[in-house]
């Protein structure tokens, strides 16, 4: 009771939106279920136990809104003949819609949204005649117990199944707090908590009941101790007195036989198994599909199903990302603080090469080092997280787009326990969005342009993901039209992005890419070149900013892959570093394919960009410094170049110098202040020196869009600033005077 | 009701500016600067301060001496902005101003525009003047943008009349 009472509100809040966003991804997921198997009435019973709980825990919360519109949907359906409603699994969607809408306008202290238009469909299902046809009246699942000791059937039934199983089952009465300001909250706080420790059976009272305020009983079934249950179900402000009693009850089964089956919210819809026949049972595993006389035959199911889930909660903590980042930046720090050990230690040695304290210190540092990778690995690993987080909203996606535009699509979803980083995650979740979309809508086909075609009518798209060396892999694969290459050239010639020369030369990799140039994309061309191009160049710029590449693969009439190659973490890269101008520069050392010397007599000018042959390959070069003073003899110069792979080609940089490899950990720069795309971080030394960490798709983007006006001039002086530049403007007037 | 500002007074040419004490995060002398590619050059580019990676601009090439040169006794004040810090170059900084809320004038409506922006006020502390800079508006990537020839020329002409009315 420390806490004033608006606060724990707050938290209260906070834990609601955070339970909410499950309960909305729950809601879509059993709503695609039921659109393929309509008239369903399990399915239909779990989304209106999931719409129950949004309801009661909004309530908890006072956001009003919510939870008189989960009330009416939940109302609606529990209607006699709802589940045979044609339009249901629509109408649940728009629900989804409204609720998530409404929940993000709580959380961003916006207005609410409409619900009229929600409200109407509802009550459409409200009014709606039974369709006559509807399979089996039967009446729907009612959650009407009293808070008498009287258990119904269903839950007589759950009792007895405990038993079987072996567990004691105790009789839990926790009083809630006179002062806790939302009971019904509390009581599901209670229950949560408690539930940890084993099977919650019955539930009393019920939440409309008056006295559900005051306290709440549960029937419980744990291989715990009394002491165990009691400490859990202690929770400061919420929870007054507990009391435990095991139960010794005897002959419940007797009674069970041919009791009417109802269901109880709080035991899984599982327990109720429809009676006699539930026609469409395809998606809920666990039901018996044959006809099957009520008995006390356990069904496997809902034990097997509900205890695991338990275990893992228990054992999973929900730990904010900002304290993980602490966590890793600190981890950075350390390895900062490593090197810098390391190099007083060279320094030491220099100094003293006979001290025999040296192997004392190497071994040290050796051990804290092998210490310090481990703690590296395990910091990233818990900022690891699988990508069904972000796979498990498609369906979904794909379900609407494809309605919108009339497609028959499946979505397929393989290697979703692929871990990735989270902010990884984050930053490709919008385009790997816009890929799926125009997959459904640009890559597919319609059902006749298929048949025509001799393929399956239902298209197919494939999302994949996999580990491949340092990197993941995403993949979004459809097997529709494909990109009709030539198409593309012709257009990017048309728009003038493209000469015909240079289109004329391009590889096909390199004519693909082109869609994601800014400006490729207007609405014109979506029918034009199927459409590939809506928002392309951002998706690419979203990956250039995190180190990723994409690439992509079409066969015209079979089919398009995007795949997207992402690096494992963000935060921690083995890089090269090089001088420029007497500044250090690093770049992620997987793009560096080679290290070559040469000599600037080697180089040719062709076209007006400067090239290097290297053994059989004409390398376009990109000085990185200033260009080579026009007074000092070309021959003799001599060059480092390094040759790096962007996409699928390879271009060679020109530096003054090498200073080596090293693990860097990448700080970002305030990117509010430098707008420069140049560069995506910065990284401290040893020694405290600043190094930056170049974004090499935007350098060499540079060299592509530079229109080289005179001889050897286009591609210089990208690293170069402002006092370099003027530095160099009047060595060039003074060499002219 | 007797509201006082506290302030950290330091200099930029002749000029004396403030930043709300509030906003400081300490003062250092200048370490080695990266220059960052590609931008203004006002901004000097970044520090490593214990750790951690801090931009620095110069308030002197942002108020328009293009030509200062980094001394001995330069100063970078880190201010904190939006959870960021930032570093400021100034000439020195030494003082710290209590300025009584009613010697703070608003300031001149020529400077709501251009790069002057930045100036939330004009202090008087014992008949000197002093410039009251907002920390959000002088860090702001528009205010950056912003900074052309023309900007230059009404920071002159600004600083010229604020040198006047003292």
């Amino acid at each position: 009771m420390t806490n004033p009472p608006d606060e724990r509100g707050a938290e209260l809040r906070e834990l609601f939106f955070e339970t909410s966003q499950e309960l909305l991804q729950a809601l879509n997921e059993e709503t695609l279920k039921l659109e393929k198997n309509p008239g369903d009435e399990e399915i239909v019973r779990s989304i209106r136990r999931t719409v129950h709980t949004l309801k009661g825990d909004s309530a908890a919360c006072g956001l009003r809104e919510l939870s008189e519109l989960a009330h009416q949907f939940e109302d609606a359906l529990s209607l006699e003949g709802t589940a045979a409603h044609a339009a249901l699994a629509e109408i649940a969607f728009a629900a989804a819609d409204v609720f998530g809408a409404i929940i993000a306008a709580y959380q961003g202290r916006t207005g609410l949204p409409s619900t009229e238009a929600l409200r109407q469909r509802i009550s459409e299902l409200t009014t709606a005649p039974p369709i006559p046809h509807a399979r089996r009246k039967k009446k729907p699942a009612q959650s009407t117990p009293d808070s008498g000791k009287d258990w119904t059937p269903a839950e007589k039934q759950a009792i007895a199944e405990a038993q079987a199983a072996g567990a004691p089952l105790y009789e839990v009465v926790v009083k809630i707090d006179p002062h806790c300001t939302m009971p019904i909250a509390a009581r599901q706080m209670i229950q949560h908590a408690i539930s940890a420790l084993g099977q919650v059976l019955v539930v009393r009272p019920d939440t409309k009941s008056p006295s559900a305020s005051k306290q709440v009983e549960f029937v419980f079934a744990s291989e715990n101790g009394k002491e165990e249950i009691a400490v859990k179900c202690h929770i400061p402000t919420i929870s007054g007195d507990v009391s435990i009693n095991p139960i010794q009850t005897a002959p419940l089964q007797a009674s069970i036989a041919g009791g009417e089956m109802i269901a109880s919210p709080t035991i899984g819809g599982q327990h109720s198994a429809a009676p006699a026949a539930n026609p469409v049972s395809a998606s809920s595993p666990g039901t018996p599909a044959a006809p099957q006389p009520p008995s006390n035959e356990t069904p496997p199911a809902p034990a097997s199903e509900t205890a695991p889930a338990h275990v893992a909660a228990e054992n999973i903590l929900r730990v904010e990302a900002g304290r993980i980042d602490n966590v890793l930046n600190l981890v950075g720090e350390l390895i900062i603080g490593k090197s810098m050990l390391q190099q007083a230690l060279n320094e030491l040695a220099g100094r003293y090469p006979k001290e025999p304290l040296r192997g004392k210190f190497a071994d040290a540092m050796a051990f804290q080092s092998r210490v310090l990778n481990d703690l590296q690995r395990s910091v990233m690993k818990i900022r690891m997280v699988p990508v069904e987080q972000l796979f498990r909203r498609f369906p979904r996606i794909v379900r609407d787009v494809a309605r919108q535009c009339g497609r028959e699509v499946d979505l397929e979803l393989f290697g979703q326990e692929t871990d990735l980083d989270k902010g990884i995650l984050d930053i490709i979740a919008e385009p790997l969005t816009h890929l799926v979309r125009n997959a459904v809508s640009h890559g597919i086909e319609t059902a006749e342009e298929r048949r025509a075609k001799g393929k399956a009518p239902r298209g197919k798209i494939r999302l994949n993901a996999y580990h491949q060396g340092n990197q993941v892999l995403v993949e979004v694969s459809d097997d529709g039209r494909g990109i009709d290459v030539q198409m593309i050239r012709n257009r990017a010639i048309e728009l003038g992005m493209v000469t015909a020369e240079e289109a004329a030369h391009f590889t096909e990799a390199e004519t693909l890419n082109l869609i994601f140039r800014p400006g490729f994309s207007t609405a014109k061309q979506i029918t034009e070149v199927s459409g590939r191009g809506v928002g392309m160049d951002v998706v690419q710029s979203v990956l250039q900013r995190m180190k990723a590449t994409i690439h992509t693969e079409t066969h015209l009439g079979r089919g398009t892959t995007f795949r997207l190659k992402l690096p494992l973490t963000l935060a921690i890269i083995k890089a090269l570093m090089f001088w420029v101008e007497q500044r250090l520069y690093a770049i992620p050392l997987n793009a560096v394919s080679q290290i070559a010397r040469g000599f600037e007599s080697e180089v040719h000018q062709v076209d007006n960009y400067e090239v290097l042959q290297l053994r059989n390959q004409v390398l376009p070069l990109l000085r990185l410094g200033s260009p080579l003073a026009a007074h000092i003899d070309r021959k003799s110069q001599k060059l480092f170049v390094l040759v790096i792979t962007v996409g699928e080609r390879k271009y060679g940089l020109i530096v003054d110098a090498l200073e080596g490899e090293e693990e860097l950990v990448i700080k970002a720069l305030d990117d509010q202040t430098f707008s420069t795309d140049l560069v995506n971080g910065a990284s401290i030394l040893g020694d405290g020196k600043v190094v930056l960490i170049l974004n090499l798709p935007a350098v060499v983007e540079h060299i592509s869009h530079a229109r080289p006006e005179a001889v050897g001039r286009a591609n210089y002086g990208l690293l170069l600033n402002a006092a370099d530049r003027a530095r160099l403007a009047l060595g060039a007037a003074g060499g002219r005077a | 009701m007797n509201r006082e500002l506290h302030i950290v007074g330091f200099q930029v040419g002749r000029e004396t500016y403030g930043v709300p004490i509030t906003s400081l995060h300490e003062i250092v002398r200048v370490p080695e600067i990266t220059a960052v590619p590609d931008a203004p050059d006002y901004l000097e580019g970044v520090i490593n301060l214990r750790g951690k990676i801090v931009s620095v601009m110069d308030l002197r090439k942002r108020f328009g001496d293009k030509k200062a040169a980094i001394t001995k006794t330069n100063r970078i004040l880190v201010v904190e902005h939006s959870a960021k810090l930032a570093g400021l170059i100034v000439d020195s900084a030494s003082e710290v101003l209590k300025i009584a809320a009613e010697n703070v004038e608003p300031p001149p409506a020529a400077f709501q525009e251009g790069g002057l922006n930045c100036v939330t006020g004009l202090g008087k502390v014992d008949g000197r003047l002093i410039v009251l800079l907002d920390m959000t508006k002088l860090l702001a990537p528009a205010s950056l943008k912003q900074q052309n020839g023309k900007a230059e020329n009404k920071n002159d002409k600004a600083e010229a009349r604020a040198a006047a009315g003292r």
